[in-house]
């Protein structure tokens, strides 16, 4: 590989990259835009039966076809994908608070807090945090699914910040700042503003992404949002008894699903195997 | 190395007794009037704690039967869901993760994992479903995967259906998990310098790759053992949900339900110590790999 070779590709991989990240938050942008006109943009109000026929496949009147209580499916994903994003945005900030932010500042604390905060936080960290989601809401109720799954999405995204700041401590520069006599305190604001003003939004993304898979997975198992206020996941659990036969039921709702975990993913810049 | 292991020994014992301790807390919220009050809780938290050392777990209260026995029926078909999907993982996830872990292809596949991994397990799940119901009319049924024990394979051609779909659920997300961690190590190992000193000091292309690159990248997957675990139990709780497998996740998700805490409790400390076990396992694994690549 000759020098301009090895230039010329991060260069193309960076670009690549941007145009992705643009992508995802234009994506975002058009998904929050239906979100706050879903009430404008649906045909029939949230949960209101007998629109069409039961079980009436895709057609020119009803273009995501009806469900077995012959609710418009166009109308219901719409307040679906509402309900999802709105109780995901309080599990974001939670997250964002209680782990990377956390985290961040936990790695600055005295040698001794802060390996022991990283202790115990790494033992919620080796469980799924689908699992300590649903242990949360059990141990709550359903209302506070969305705090829920913010806390549940926490630990892993602390330790990565701990173990993120930890590395940052260690380095050179910061070696060269405590020699030059640069002060702990002044050190920790400079590194918290380089980590947070260029990647917050990004870590909202990567939060966004979580929280909505653990919330429409713990509305699917029954633990989160309840009828008529469904979103996403809830919605397809209900399909299960027969979307065999009306595919259309289920693949409208992950279908809108999935476009906002990918446009939250794509948003977050999630390459080279970054988890959320 | 030793060191090392010993480090790692030291670790992983201290956070199993952090699990430890977190799952005797749940268990504790089913002793009555352990809510009562700071004191009442830390007393009967201390007698939970003591119990659980004479590995004494105590009864379910839905079921009243002990909670070992409980574990004893389920856990194995989760066991036995992890393993079949580690095995699916390793089979799907290390060539897609070599295949698209390798230069120009690692950008060119960016958007297409996105999309991939955008799907939650129980999409694909019911996917899955979908398709084994409809044409090439694959006969199995939602609900079908009834069995107990650890079977690897399934015992009969009848039984392979339905004993194939929830592990190829959890499969799914395991190799999904694989193939990041693949890339992710790609991409790290892609950024070092030693590759061009050895380069210049006369190494083909092919030698470098074989006898460095993968054993970094094959250390990278090992190192993140742990994730690729969490993925796995993650997505037998969804797969024993849609398929009806009477597993150990399953049992988690109706012991909450129904506040049986101290099933839950003894549930969420076994895969606590999957997850720390599979993470140590990995570190070992991955350090003299990567010992060799430093010396390099």
């Amino acid at each position: 590989m000759s020098a301009a070779d090895a230039t010329s590709v991060p260069a193309n991989a960076q670009s690549l990259r941007m145009a992705l990240r643009v992508l995802g938050w234009i994506g975002l942008g058009l998904i929050a835009l239906a979100v706050s006109l879903s009430d404008f943009l649906a045909s029939a109000p949230a949960g209101a039966t007998g629109i069409g026929p039961l079980l009436a496949p895709p057609s020119t009147q009803f273009q995501f076809g009806t469900d077995v209580l012959g609710r418009d499916m166009l109308s219901e994903t719409l307040h679906g994908l509402s309900m999802s994003v709105r109780s995901a945005l309080p599990a974001v900030l939670m997250a964002l608070v209680f782990g990377a932010l956390s985290g961040f500042a936990a790695a600055h604390l005295p040698k001794p807090f802060s390996v022991t905060l990283r202790w115990i936080i790494a033992i919620p960290a080796a469980l799924p945090a689908l699992l300590l989601a649903i242990l949360a809401i059990g141990l709550t109720a359903r209302g506070w699914a969305s705090v829920a799954a913010g806390l549940s999405a926490a630990p892993l995204a602390f330790v990565r910040a701990f173990d993120r700041a930890d590395m940052h401590a260690r380095s050179m520069h910061s070696e060269y700042a405590r020699a030059t006599g640069i002060s702990p305190a002044t050190l920790l604001r400079r590194n918290l503003v380089y980590e947070f003003s260029d990647a917050f939004a990004a870590g909202a993304a990567r939060a966004l992404a979580a929280v909505v898979v653990i919330l429409s997975t713990v509305s699917f198992l029954g633990f989160s949002a309840e009828p008529p206020h469904r979103d996403l996941g809830l919605m397809i659990a209900a399909s299960k008894p027969y979307y065999l036969r009306a595919w259309w039921t289920a693949a409208f709702p992950a279908l809108a699903l999935m476009v906002l975990v990918l446009f939250a993913r794509l948003a977050a810049g999630l390459d080279e195997g970054e988890r959320p | 190395m030793l060191r090392f292991v010993l480090n790692e020994a030291g670790r992983l014992l201290l956070s199993l007794f952090g699990a430890a301790l977190m799952s005797s807390a749940i268990a504790t919220l089913s002793v009555p009037h352990a809510g009562d009050g700071v004191l009442q809780f830390f007393l009967a938290w201390g007698l939970r704690l003591n119990r659980s050392a004479h590995l004494q777990f105590g009864l379910s209260s839905i079921t009243g039967l002990p909670i070992a026995s409980e574990l004893a029926a389920r856990l194995p078909l989760t066991l036995g869901l992890v393993l079949e999907g580690m095995a699916a993982a390793a089979l799907i996830g290390i060539p897609i993760g070599f295949l698209f872990g390798a230069g120009p292809v690692r950008r060119a596949a960016a958007p297409l994992i996105q999309i991939v991994a955008a799907a939650p397990v129980f999409c694909a799940g019911l996917a899955l479903a979908y398709l084994s119901a409809n044409p090439p009319y694959w006969p199995a049924q939602i609900g079908d995967g009834v069995r107990f024990g650890l079977k690897i394979l399934p015992q009969t051609a009848a039984h392979a259906p339905a004993t194939l779909l929830p592990a190829l659920t959890v499969g799914l997300a395991g190799a999904a998990a694989v193939q990041l961690a693949l890339r992710r190590a790609a991409a790290e190992t892609a950024r070092e310098s030693w590759r061009i000193y050895l380069q210049r000091m006369g190494l083909l292309r092919w030698e470098i790759e074989g006898l460095y690159v993968v054993p970094q990248i094959f250390a990278g997957l090992l190192a993140h053992l742990g994730e690729v675990m969490l993925a796995l139990l993650s997505a037998s709780a969804v797969a024993e949900w849609v398929f009806s497998c009477p597993g150990a996740a399953d049992l988690f998700v109706k012991s909450v339900a129904l506040h049986d805490w101290s099933v839950a409790g003894a549930i969420l400390f076994v895969f606590a110590t999957l997850t720390l076990t599979a993470e140590f396992l990995g570190r070992c694994a991955a350090r003299p790999m990567i010992d060799r690549g430093t010396s390099t």
